[in-house]
């Protein structure tokens, strides 16, 4: 076994475990922290897969900033005695069914289809250097070809700094009172 | 045994499952808003894997569209789990069910 | 290329193993006398009167989410200052747009006045 075969299945047994914990744990503080644990192992295929400046990104906002974001929300909203024994609702069963249904199916499409992932490599492959590389290229193709969608993302993110504070925000008649 | 993308597709299929169990199953709000995040990295990795399989930067870029996606979607979705709470009293999925008949 | 990181690698496990570690060690090293009263949290002395997780104000979550905003910015401006020089002056301009829109939801939140903290 590779290297990167290694690697590849010590990054997915962490994602997995990690995943699994996230959704199992009574306490919500440690399902953010597994969570990390979980977005780490992401970053680490990212790193494998040569999108260095992608697992840069995934460490930078996800990690350093919507974990931290949950964190802060959790800390907001008090826990009730209730809600640590009853953690799952009542239709798990069954959406627990539906979900391994949907596992199957999708799980037949990949072993039946695995053949056609085979894809031919190009002459000049694309060279997985240094962090600069990668940054460079993602620069350059986002820059060009993206215009139009790296213009949307501005816009969603004033929608979303609106939408957030809006919604979060204590109404006149709250701090007044 | 080499790791193909095919291995990558199995392992998003799988974090995807995951997700959509938490979704599905967790009462507390916040947790389903994690699990949501679970489903975009599974999301991501599939686009990874396509991009260095197919030796192409636009699965990169693409992810970084998610990522900042992600980035506005847990913002808003916890404002309203904020405001949500100040009116309900709760963070339950289950107990808001207004529009239940 | 993987083999590029392994230094990294190794820094992550000597990192996390330090803590393990030491946390072992210290265990198996300390005499063990469990009590309630060490459990509990320390107020200067007097009994804790409430819960350790009391409520926070809801500024410290505005100021979160301005945090992961303006950082989703930075990892837009971060490509663009490294391929300054290839894009030149028409990716200066599509730069100029994106934070002038963002400045407009800058500007609403300082009308807003929801970064005063009083």
């Amino acid at each position: 076994m590779s290297i990167d075969s290694i690697l590849f299945y010590l990054f997915a047994v962490i994602i997995l475990g990690s995943a699994i914990m996230t959704i199992t744990r009574r306490n919500v503080v440690h399902s953010a922290i597994w969570l990390i644990g979980a977005l780490v192992g992401v970053a680490g295929l990212y790193l494998l897969q040569g999108a260095e400046f992608l697992a840069g990104v995934q460490i930078i906002v996800y990690i350093g900033g919507i974990t931290v974001l949950f964190l802060f929300v959790i800390m907001l909203v008090p826990v009730r005695e209730e809600a640590l024994t009853h953690r799952f609702s009542s239709q798990k069963w069954i959406a627990v069914f539906c979900s391994v249904v949907v596992l199957v199916i999708l799980m037949a499409f990949v072993v039946h289809g695995g053949g056609s992932l085979e894809f031919p490599t190009r002459e000049a492959p694309l060279e997985p250097g240094s962090l600069t590389k990668n940054s460079e290229e993602v620069g350059y193709v986002l820059f060009s070809e993206y215009l139009l969608p790296f213009e949307l993302a501005s816009i969603l993110l004033l929608v979303a700094i609106i939408g957030a504070v809006v919604m979060s925000k204590t109404r006149k008649s709250e701090t007044e009172s | 045994m080499e790791v193909t993308t095919a291995h990558y597709l199995v392992l998003s299929t799988l974090l995807l499952f995951i997700g959509t169990v938490g979704i599905l199953t967790r009462r507390n709000i916040i947790v389903i808003l994690m699990s949501v995040e679970l489903i975009l990295n599974a999301v991501n990795i599939n686009l990874i894997a396509f991009s260095s399989a197919l030796q192409q930067i636009h699965g990169q870029v693409f992810s970084i569209f998610v990522i900042t996606d992600a980035a506005a979607e847990a913002a808003v979705g916890l404002g309203i789990l904020i405001a949500l709470f100040r009116n309900k009293e709760t963070i339950h999925a289950d107990e808001i069910d207004l529009l239940r008949w | 290329m993987p083999r590029d990181y392994i230094p990294i690698l190794i820094f992550v496990v000597v990192a996390a193993a330090f803590p393990i570690v030491t946390l072992l060690v210290a265990k198996l090293i300390r005499p063990s006398a469990p009590g309630k009263t060490k459990l509990e949290a320390y107020e200067c002395g007097i009994a804790p009167e409430t819960d350790t997780r009391g409520r926070y104000s809801i500024r410290f979550y505005l100021v979160a989410i301005l945090f992961v905003i303006f950082d989703v910015e930075t990892i837009f401006l971060l490509p663009w200052a490294i391929q300054f020089d290839a894009l030149g002056l028409f990716g200066l301009i599509e730069m100029l747009v994106f934070l002038a829109i963002l400045i407009v939801g800058y500007v609403w939140l300082f009308r807003q006045r929801a970064l005063k903290w009083a």
